[in-house]
């Protein structure tokens, strides 16, 4: 059979879709907050959580894998993905809720797919990720309210990144008990998530007892501890993971002590401390090896980058000590800052890419 | 070895995986070089089949292809069997000993 090739075109393309996600999903969040009303580009808050999930994340996470296995079914999960992101802008939520839940069930049998060649334990981790994204949509699609399926969603980035460190990390040979301890981190994550539905306090617990013990592991045995005595892009992606980890450490314990209430500040401050200080440290550690992966342009190493990331966790612990606090003041302010931290790390990115282009 | 094959690993040698620093044929992701008359044949794997390295690693090994002496066209070959494991590593192997490969463009 001839070998179907993606052009580094074809997945800029749907890089775009992404970018578009996370531009107007940012913006979305900084109207949920009751900023950009003299702004109207009808971007609703509502569509804050489906565009950074689905039409960014989704489109963005699903895109890696489809590249790696060059099989021209898997284009139809980040394909989904980014048509919906059309649809959630211009036509109509619903069309685009339905139009992200296939998405993410390709995006599930894509990964499901990796399993089938090679069954191993990370790839069932990153495969339960794809499927707490479709359980999270279809719930959502019909009608449940975002409170009370965002740890679905949230299970679709952090299983997505447990996995691939359990994979990555095989090279410092962890001991078979402790691997078989993230297994079973990973079971009570996804076990709490389920019972969240039924009982949101003890399953809530439970979700936070793993992130917790994860995150503890994820420090005892990532690498990144030894890459971070290393130069450049290297050290800069140890930091990033190993701050990334510290929040979840920190969304563990004060998780622990405040519960998940439905709505209103704790909300707000636990979810992004996860969604802002993980995954997003965790978007930054890859960029640099992601991005020439599917677009074919390096990034040339610049020190500039640690002020979008010293930016990003400064304005989340503002953000949390508003939240915290009750300080409304100090929580916009952070959220202002976590959005232009990315959108610095976005602009650095493009700039390299240019000024290599040029030489 | 041949002396061909051995001047083709040490070209794949410059293919860098850029998230651990080691290169493809130390890290065992070469599996053959397959020689036949002027045409060779790369034989590797990834760490993961769904390793998002895949296509920046398949281009780089491409690169490295390229003019080398005696070689009239090259292509590589991605295999999934036999599963890579970390026992595949070249013992005593320094991960990121080398820089990253952004350093060398």
């Amino acid at each position: 059979m001839a070998v179907f090739q993606f052009s580094n075109k074809l997945l800029a393309g749907f890089m775009a879709f992404a970018a578009l996600g996370l531009l107007t999903g940012l913006y979305a969040g900084l109207a949920k907050l009751g900023f950009l009303g003299d702004i109207n580009l009808n971007i609703p808050g509502g569509l804050h959580g489906p565009l950074m999930i689905n039409a960014f994340l989704g489109t963005l996470i699903s895109l890696e894998r489809a590249a790696a296995l060059e099989k021209r079914w898997t284009l139809t999960g980040p394909f989904l993905m980014a048509v919906s992101v059309v649809f959630m802008l211009f036509v109509d939520l619903q069309y685009g809720s339905w139009l992200f839940t296939i998405g993410s069930l390709f995006v599930t049998l894509t990964l499901l797919h990796i399993c089938f060649i090679q069954p191993k334990i990370y790839h069932y981790i990153m495969a339960m990720g794809g499927a707490s994204l479709f359980i999270g949509n279809l719930l959502f699609t019909m009608g449940a309210p975002v409170f009370e399926i965002v740890i679905w969603w949230m299970g679709f980035p952090v299983l997505t990144i447990f996995g691939e460190r359990l994979e990555l990390n095989r090279i410092m040979r962890p001991p078979k008990k402790a691997q078989w301890a993230f297994v079973g981190f990973i079971a009570v994550w996804i076990l709490g998530t389920a019972l969240l539905h039924f009982s949101r306090i003890h399953g809530w617990h439970l979700v936070m007892v793993s992130t917790l013990a994860t995150a503890i592991w994820l420090i005892k045995y990532d690498i990144a501890r030894k890459t971070i005595k290393s130069v450049q892009w290297t050290k800069y992606s140890a930091w990033c993971l190993l701050s990334g980890y510290g929040w979840l450490v920190l969304t563990g314990i004060f998780g622990l002590m405040y519960g998940l209430p439905t709505a209103g500040p704790f909300y707000d401050a636990l979810l992004h401390m996860v969604f802002v200080g993980f995954v997003f440290s965790m978007i930054f550690a890859h960029a640099s090896v992601i991005i020439p992966s599917l677009s074919g342009k390096i990034i040339p190493w610049s020190q500039y980058f640690y002020l979008p990331l010293i930016l990003l966790h400064g304005s989340l612990v503002l953000r949390i000590l508003g939240d915290f606090s009750g300080n409304y003041m100090l929580r916009s302010t952070g959220a202002w800052i976590n959005v232009l931290a990315i959108l610095l790390f976005l602009g650095g990115i493009f700039t390299q890419i240019v000024r290599n282009r040029r030489k | 070895m041949t002396e061909k094959r051995r001047r083709i690993a040490r070209k794949l040698k410059e293919v860098i995986d850029p998230e651990l620093g080691v290169n493809i044929v130390d890290l065992g992701l070469v599996y053959d070089i397959l020689i036949e008359d002027g045409h060779v044949i790369i034989v590797y794997t990834t760490t993961t089949p769904g390793c998002p390295m895949r296509r920046y690693l398949q281009q780089q090994i491409d690169k490295a292809l390229t003019g080398i002496e005696g070689i009239d066209s090259a292509e590589s070959k991605l295999v999934m069997d036999p599963e890579w494991n970390v026992d595949m590593i070249v013992p005593d192997v320094e991960f990121f000993a080398v820089p990253p490969p952004q350093l060398n463009q």
